[in-house]
C-alpha cells in the first residue's frame, strides 16, 4: 500500500502558497515600520524590525523545506527550474522587507513633515502591488488542480498584468519622491538625503520583486 | 504418516501462507488510491477490502474445473507412464508445494520492502521453475511464457493510456468548465454509467467466464449497457440532492463527488481481485489435494476446486490484509497524500477497464502492474503535483526480478523436497 502511495511525491504547490503567506506576514509590517519611522519613534521602529526579521526567517525555513523536497527524480507538471526561480524571487520580497527594517533602524533620520504623507503613499502603493501578488498565489493549488490549464489561467494572467501596472505606479511615485527628497538637501544634510534615497530605493525593490515573482508564474503558465 | 499425507498437510499450510501474502501485497491494488486521496480511512478500506475480497474469493473464485499451472507446464508429463516413473504424481505434488512456497516467500519479501509485485507473475515464475527443474528447459511452454511477457508491457501501458484519457476527459469537461459544480452534476451520471457498464462487462468476462460458458458478445454488451443506464439514472437523482459546502471552492465539490466514485470502483476491484487472485494460491493447492485424493497414483488433466479450499484461500487473504494492514496503519501515520479523488479515480478506472479488455482478449493480466501504469498515466496528463520517479524505477526493477527469482526459489525448494522426501 505504501509503495502505491509513495508514487505520489510531495508536491511543491501548496508549500509555495504557504511560503507566500509567511512572506506576506513580514511585508504587511512595512506599514507600521514606516509609521514609527516617520513619527521619529526609534524604539517602536526597532521593535517592528525585530518582528519582521523573525517572520523572514520563518519564510526561509519553508523555502529550504521546499528545496529539500524537490529532487531530480520528481516528475512535476511544470519545469523544476521555474519552480525554484519563482521561490527565489518570492523569498526576495521578504528579504527586501527585512532590508528596510535594517535600514530604518540603522540611523535615526528625520522625515521632512511635508513629505510624510507622500512617503506613506509610496509605501501603500508598494503594499498594494505586493498584496495583489499574495492574492494571486492563493490560486496556485487550484491551478495545480486544474492541471495548469483552463479558464483559471486567464484569470491569473489578468492579475499578473494588474501587478505589472501597480509596480509601474509605485515606480513613478518612488521616482518623483526621490527627486523631491533632494530638494530638502539643505534642511536635512547630505548624509540624510543620500540615506533617504537608499530607503526609497529599497521600498521600490519590494514592488519589483513582487512583479518579478509574478513574471515567473507567467513563465510557468506560458510554457504549458 | 506417509510422505503423501505430510505433503498434503504442508501444502495446506503453505497455501494458507500464500493467501496471506496475497492479501498483504495486493490490498493496495483496490484500496491504495482511495486511502491516499482520503476517500476512505485506512481502517474502512481494510474492513471493506476484507469483506469484498472474501466474498469474491468464496463466491466466484475458480470453483469450476481449472487446468493446473495455467498451461505453463504440461502436467501429463508427470504421469506414472512418463519420464519420472511411478514417483511422477508425488513429484508434481511436491513441485506445486514448492511453487506455492516460493511465490509466497517472494511476495512476503517484496511486501516487506514495499514493492508492489504481481502475485500472478510470482506463481507463474515459480511453476515455470518447477517445470524447468523437472524436465529441463523443454519442460516449460515458452509460447505461454512469451504471452505473459507481452502482458508485462501491455497492461501498464494500456492502463496508463486509459487513465490518461479519462483524466483528460475529467479535466476538459469538469475542471476547466466555467461552473465545475454544474459540470459535475451534468457529467457524473455518464461517468457512473460507463463505470457500471465496465464493471458488469468485466464481471461477465473475467469472473463468470470461469464458472460457465461466456455469454455471446451482444448479450453481454446489452446487459452491461442496461446496467449502465440504470446506474446513470440513479446517479442523476442522487447528485440533485448534493450541494457544495458554503464558502468552499467549487473544486472541493468535484473532489467530494469523485471520492464516492472512487470508493465504488475500489469496492469492485476488491471483489474481482478476490475472485481472480485467490486462484494463485488455490490453484496449485487444489492440484495437491486432487493428487492426494487419487493417492498420488495418477495425474488428473483438470482439477476441481473444493469449496473448503476456497474458504481457506479467502480467509487467508482477509487475515493477510488485516494483520499486515494493521502494521501499515501503525507506520504510515496520516495516509493523505497529494492524490485527489479525481486523479485516483482516473487511475483506478484506467486499470479496471484494462483488466476487462485484456481478459476478453485472453491476455493474462496483473492488476498491480496496471494500477501503477494508471497512476503514471495521470501523472503524464499533468494531473499529479509530483510523481516520484525513483519509486517507479524500484517498482519496475522488482517486476523484472519476479519471474526469475520465484523460479529460482521454486527450483531450489523442489530439489530440496525431492532429496529429502524421495
Amino acid at each position: 500500500m505504501r509503495a502505491i502511495l509513495e508514487l505520489f511525491g510531495k508536491s511543491p504547490f501548496r508549500p509555495l502558497a504557504e511560503h507566500a503567506e509567511r512572506v506576506r506576514d513580514a511585508v504587511v509590517l512595512i506599514r507600521p515600520l514606516f509609521e514609527a519611522f516617520v513619527d521619529g519613534d526609534w524604539a517602536r521602529t526597532e521593535e517592528v524590525y525585530e518582528r519582521i526579521s523573525k517572520l523572514e526567517h520563518k519564510a526561509d525555513l519553508i523555502k529550504n523545506d521546499i528545496r529539500d523536497h524537490l529532487p531530480r527524480s520528481l516528475f512535476l507538471p511544470v519545469d523544476r527550474g521555474d519552480v525554484l526561480l519563482f521561490l527565489r524571487q518570492q523569498d526576495r520580497i521578504a528579504d527586501a522587507a527585512e532590508d528596510l527594517g535594517v535600514l530604518l533602524t540603522m540611523r535615526p533620520t528625520a522625515t521632512p513633515p511635508e513629505l510624510r504623507e507622500d512617503v506613506l503613499a509610496l509605501v501603500d502603493a508598494v503594499l498594494r502591488c505586493a498584496d495583489t501578488w499574495f492574492e494571486t498565489v492563493h490560486e496556485l493549488p487550484d491551478l495545480q488542480e486544474s492541471g495548469f490549464a483552463g479558464p483559471i489561467v486567464e484569470r491569473v494572467m489578468d492579475r499578473i498584468r494588474a501587478i505589472s501596472d501597480l509596480e509601474w505606479e509605485a515606480d513613478k511615485l518612488q521616482a518623483s519622491l526621490s527627486r523631491e527628497i533632494f530638494r530638502h538637501e539643505a534642511e536635512l544634510g547630505a548624509v540624510s538625503v543620500i540615506f533617504w534615497a537608499n530607503i526609497l530605493r529599497v521600498v521600490g525593490v519590494v514592488a519589483n520583486k513582487a512583479e518579478s515573482t509574478a513574471d515567473h508564474l507567467r513563465l510557468m503558465l506560458a510554457k504549458r | 504418516m506417509t510422505i503423501g499425507t505430510a505433503v498434503l498437510v504442508v501444502a495446506l499450510l503453505v497455501g494458507l501462507y500464500m493467501a496471506w501474502t496475497i492479501g498483504a501485497n495486493d490490498v493496495a491494488n483496490a484500496m491504495g488510491t482511495s486511502v491516499g486521496s482520503g476517500a476512505l480511512t485506512l481502517t474502512a478500506a481494510i474492513v471493506l477490502a476484507g469483506i469484498l475480497e472474501f466474498a469474491g474469493a468464496v463466491l466466484l473464485g475458480s470453483s469450476v474445473t481449472r487446468t493446473i499451472s495455467k498451461g505453463i507446464v504440461e502436467t501429463s508429463r508427470f504421469e506414472p507412464t512418463g519420464a519420472l516413473g511411478a514417483d511422477g504424481p508425488l513429484i508434481l505434488a511436491i513441485g506445486m508445494l514448492s511453487a506455492l512456497l516460493a511465490a509466497a516467500v517472494w511476495l512476503h519479501v517484496a511486501t516487506h520492502y514495499r514493492l508492489p509485485v504481481s502475485t500472478t507473475h510470482s506463481i507463474v515464475g515459480a511453476v515455470a521453475g518447477v517445470g524447468i527443474a523437472s524436465f529441463g528447459f523443454g519442460g516449460v511452454d515458452w509460447g505461454t511464457m512469451g504471452q505473459i511477457a507481452m502482458s508485462w508491457l501491455v497492461s501498464p501501458f494500456l492502463g496508463g493510456l486509459l487513465a490518461f484519457l479519462s483524466f483528460l476527459g475529467i479535466r476538459r469537461f469538469i475542471l476547466h468548465s466555467t461552473d465545475p459544480v454544474a459540470a459535475t452534476r451534468r457529467t457524473s451520471p455518464y461517468i457512473v454509467g460507463v463505470v457500471v457498464a465496465v464493471i458488469v462487462l468485466s464481471f461477465i468476462y473475467k469472473v463468470l467466464q470461469s464458472r460457465m460458458e461466456a455469454p455471446p458478445l451482444v448479450l453481454s454488451l446489452a446487459a452491461a449497457s442496461a446496467a449502465g443506464v440504470v446506474a446513470a439514472v440513479f446517479t442523476t437523482a442522487l447528485v440533485r440532492n448534493t450541494a457544495p459546502h458554503p464558502g468552499a471552492s467549487s473544486y472541493d465539490y468535484v473532489e467530494r463527488i469523485f471520492a464516492l466514485l472512487q470508493i465504488a470502483t475500489a469496492c469492485f476491484v476488491a471483489f474481482a481481485h478476490g475472485a481472480n487472485d485467490v486462484a494463485n494460491a488455490v490453484g496449485p493447492l487444489s492440484a495437491v489435494v486432487t493428487l492426494a485424493q487419487d493417492g498420488f497414483t495418477t495425474v488428473a488433466a483438470e482439477v476441481a476446486v473444493p469449496f473448503w479450499v476456497l474458504v481457506l484461500g479467502g480467509g487467508g487473504i482477509v487475515v493477510g490484509l488485516a494483520t499486515y494492514g494493521y502494521r501499515v496503519i501503525a507506520t504510515i501515520g496520516s495516509a493523505i497524500t497529494e492524490v485527489t479523488p479525481t486523479r485516483g479515480f482516473s487511475a483506478e478506472f484506467g486499470a479496471a477497464t484494462t483488466v476487462l479488455i485484456a481478459s476478453s482478449l485472453g491476455l493474462p493480466i496483473s492488476t498491480t502492474h496496471t494500477l501503477v501504469g494508471g497512476v503514471i498515466g495521470v501523472g503524464v496528463a499533468q494531473g499529479i503535483g509530483a510523481l516520484n520517479l525513483r519509486v517507479v524505477r524500484n517498482i519496475v526493477g522488482s517486476w523484472i526480478a519476479t519471474v526469475p527469482v520465484a523460479a529460482a526459489i521454486a527450483m531450489l525448494l523442489l530439489w530440496l523436497g525431492r532429496a529429502v522426501l524421495l
